[in-house]
């Protein structure tokens, strides 16, 4: 009585707290780690409120032989734990769990299981990184080991490894695969930062493993290097520089041409640059002038009348010769003052000058002939050692010097009632004479044969004591000009211009080439005539003392070497081949040029 | 002076240095490449006048490619048991799921590590080579059953055919292995030749042909079971690095 009532106290106990039979379990999974064990876990339902037993029961395929699970304990709370026995591969085990309690059981669904599909190995072991430095830059290097279970070593299981790279403050992993090897270099890693690693594996067939715990590693600064990088671009920019070199070189002309384009070099006549660069602009200026130009004229002589004086001294002295002097004589009438007095004026103030000029007129320093009457002025009183017209080159080796005349237009007026008439006078030979004075400097001696031209223009009768004066020129002359004829006119010769070299080209008036010159005549200039090249170019000198001073350009050069003394007059000969020229510088060499003059 | 800095000459000679400079850098490059060693890659040359100049295959390289092949074969029994599984099966665990016996399961293989350990070399090499020829005539079955059915695409059957011509070959390479081993000593005499007789067809219990899913089933099971046993015959031979 008393146990019926305990039983029926405790059934009724039960009844009124309300438990119910077991609810349906649930095999959640089952794996194996090493293909060899496998674990199964399950999930129990309600309990229904009474403790309930679980229970795994298993057959293998084509077998009906009910096994019940070996181990509930190894792998923890509601699991089973197949050991090595227990375990057949390519077999599929049935697997039902079954939970009981005191009011009834319940039956999970049965699952089908090849040991070989479900395969997850252990996690990998010691995870190591390290930083390798090398010369391309540092690396981690992270290596591990196989989970202590896998049989890789029979070949039993072969696993594959994966590993995960991040910064902390990244969210997204690297996942590298590694392969079967048990190590990885991992690259390009940002400098002065840490870094998370994690690996894992998996058999060829089966399911990954779990990540490892995390591995910090700390990547050291660093500057990074591209050394192969570096060196193919020195490379590279080494040939284009070879090649651009060599293309230069080989058309540095035109390069030079586009880059530096020649510089305009100045075109002026007479300009010297080599004398420039030297930096004597003195020099180089000089060079430029052209002697006698412009015409300076002295005004004060130009508004000196002439005068002529004669004195019969003087006369006797001159008139030695015998065409002459009656020439000259002719020509002193006072009462033919107009008629060619002028230009044989000018031979008859030579005559009774006697050379007078070889005081020189130094006070003369115009190139010009305007102070002609002053130096004859001056000079009248100077002795004339019996200059004979017959032998211009006395013993005395003087040199005859015939003053010529010019006169600028202006005061041509005011010669009109005097005698003077401007003249142009033709350059004679130049004589061969040795004579230690000098003709005033600015005296040209000519001989004039015919002045034509000037007949009309000035109103002057030419001088026509040319035959005379042929004569006189030629006798006595030591050394006459080779091929020159006697009976070779004379002519009016005009400076043309002046060239570089300080050389005075004249050219005669009676050249058909030469264009007129209009009222230029007037302007009569000197010039002592230096030499003459060999083309029958005179070279004139600029004498402005006495003393024949070297302060001309280059060829002119005083052919005397004595300072003191006046230089010697050299007379040249001109070639004969050349009528054109004409040319005879009688005397000292004075040329009577006729330059142009402008109407100052 | 003039603006045009560029005659046409010029531009030539620039563009035509340009161009040389370009071929040489390309030059640098593939010189670069060719001075790292790890990027070398050597070829073996055939043989076709005898075994003097001949690059001969170890027994290593001839496991490493039974292997693979091995694997490739697997792999492709798997993708075409998944896809039978998706299409033509509900459930991965169905209750109305019925399979049969395979053929092969008269063939007695070891189904465990120790098992397989336990066999010889030559008895493993056996086992392996009964499994492939047992499976010849099932595979080009299956192949010509898929290409009928208008179920299966064009990439199915394909792949039925690859697997049964990679069993063949597979089983070809696995003669030419023990021939190998045979020569090498490592193989003593026992393993004897297939006979006709041990092939099999798949004839189920109830006289049924086995169907294409059952068929694939068992495939996919065989074939991994030949795998492992290479594996393992391959470490147990050739100790490496590998194993």
């Amino acid at each position: 009585m008393m146990l019926n009532s305990i039983m029926y106290s405790k059934w009724a106990q039960y009844m009124f707290i309300g438990v119910s039979a077991p609810g349906k379990p649930k095999l959640t999974s089952c794996r194996s780690p090493e293909k060899e064990t496998f674990t199964c876990w399950w999930e129990p339902g309600e309990d229904g409120g009474l403790p309930t037993t679980y229970a795994l029961y298993y057959h293998l395929e084509n077998s009906e032989t009910v096994y019940e699970c070996p181990d509930y304990k190894t792998a923890g709370n509601n699991s089973c734990f197949f050991n090595k026995n227990d375990t057949s591969l390519w077999v599929n085990y049935n697997i039902t769990v079954v939970a009981t309690n005191a009011l009834g059981k319940n039956i999970s669904e049965p699952v089908e299981v090849d040991v070989a599909y479900i395969v997850q190995p252990n996690t990998p072991e010691n995870v190591t990184a390290v930083v390798v430095d090398e010369d391309q830059g540092p690396f981690v290097r992270v290596s591990w080991e196989k989970p202590r279970t896998a049989d890789t070593r029979s070949g039993w299981i072969t696993l594959l490894y994966q590993l995960r790279v991040k910064q902390q403050k990244d969210k997204e992993w690297e996942e590298y695969n590694a392969g079967m090897q048990k190590y990885y270099n991992v690259f390009s890693l940002h400098p002065d930062t840490e870094f998370m690693v994690q690996v894992r594996c998996k058999p060829d067939h089966g399911f990954w493993s779990e990540w490892t715990q995390t591995t910090y590693i700390k990547m050291p600064d660093y500057i990074p290097r591209q050394r192969s990088l570096w060196i193919i671009i020195t490379i590279f920019s080494v040939f284009i520089v070879l090649i651009l070199t060599w293309t230069l070189n080989v058309k540095r002309n035109s390069v030079k041409l586009c880059l530096l384009p020649p510089v305009p070099g100045p075109k002026i006549k007479g300009f010297d640059k080599q004398l420039l660069k030297s930096g004597k602009t003195e020099e180089v200026f000089n060079s430029l002038v052209i002697q006698g130009f412009p015409p300076t004229i002295d005004y004060d002589d130009l508004l000196v009348e002439y005068l002529e004086v004669y004195d019969n001294e003087e006369q006797e002295l001159v008139l030695d010769g015998k065409d002459l002097s009656e020439d000259c004589i002719k020509s002193k009438s006072p009462s033919d003052c107009d008629s060619g007095r002028g230009s044989c004026d000018s031979r008859t103030l030579l005559l009774e000058k006697c050379m007078v000029g070889r005081k020189g007129s130094g006070s003369d320093q115009h190139q010009y002939s305007q102070h002609g009457e002053t130096s004859w002025a001056s000079t009248e009183s100077s002795e004339c050692q019996g200059l004979e017209p017959g032998s211009p080159e006395s013993s005395d080796g003087r040199v005859k010097t015939w003053p010529v005349v010019f006169s600028s237009p202006q005061p041509h007026h005011h010669y009109q009632a005097e005698t003077v008439k401007p003249v142009y006078h033709s350059v004679p030979e130049i004589l061969n004479h040795s004579s230690p004075h000098i003709m005033p400097t600015n005296y040209h001696h000519l001989h004039h044969q015919d002045i034509p031209q000037q007949e009309g223009r000035h109103g002057k009768p030419a001088c026509r004591h040319s035959q005379s004066y042929n004569h006189f020129n030629l006798d006595g002359l030591n050394t006459p000009a080779p091929g020159v004829s006697p009976s070779r006119s004379l002519e009016y010769v005009e400076v043309q211009r002046v060239n570089p070299e300080n050389m005075l080209l004249l050219r005669p008036l009676s050249d058909p080439n030469r264009e007129p010159e209009g009222s230029d005549y007037a302007g009569e200039d000197y010039s002592k005539v230096k030499e003459v090249t060999s083309n029958n170019i005179l070279l004139l000198r600029r004498d402005t003392s006495h003393h024949c001073v070297d302060d001309y350009s280059q060829a002119s050069q005083c052919t005397t070497q004595q300072p003191p003394h006046p230089c010697k007059p050299v007379i040249y000969q001109s070639n004969s081949g050349m009528p054109q020229e004409g040319m005879r510088v009688m005397g000292n060499g004075y040329v009577d040029s006729t330059v142009l003059m402008p109407s100052y | 002076m003039s603006l045009t800095l560029c005659s046409p000459t010029l531009c030539l000679y620039f563009s035509l240095s340009l161009g040389l400079s370009l071929w040489a850098v390309a030059v640098l490059l593939v010189a670069l490449l060719c001075l790292d060693p790890h990027s070398r890659v050597s070829s073996a040359p055939i043989c076709t006048h005898g075994p003097s100049g001949c690059h001969v295959p170890s027994l290593a390289d001839l496991f490493d490619r039974v292997i693979q092949h091995s694997a490739r074969m697997h792999s492709l029994s798997n993708d075409l048991h998944s896809e039978f599984e998706q299409y033509f099966l509900p459930s991965k665990n169905s209750i109305g799921k019925i399979y049969r016996k395979c053929h092969t399961s008269s063939i007695l293989t070891p189904n465990g590590k120790e098992n397989a350990q336990k066999l010889a070399r030559e008895e493993l090499t056996e086992v392996i080579l009964k499994l492939l020829m047992a499976w010849r005539d099932p595979l080009f079955q299956l192949h010509q059953s898929m290409a009928h059915q208008q179920d299966f695409n064009s990439f199915s059957s394909n792949k039925a055919l690859e697997m049964g011509d990679m069993t063949h070959e597979l089983r070809k390479g696995v003669e030419k292995v023990a021939e190998k081993m045979r020569v090498l000593g490592m193989l003593g005499n026992s393993v004897t030749g297939l006979s006709p007789a041990e092939t099999m067809l798949p004839i189920s219990d109830s006289g049924e042909a086995m169907s294409n899913y059952e068929l694939l089933y068992c495939f996919r099971r065989d074939s991994n079971k030949v795998q492992n046993y290479l594996k393992i015959l391959k470490c147990r031979i050739i100790p490496e690095h590998d194993c």
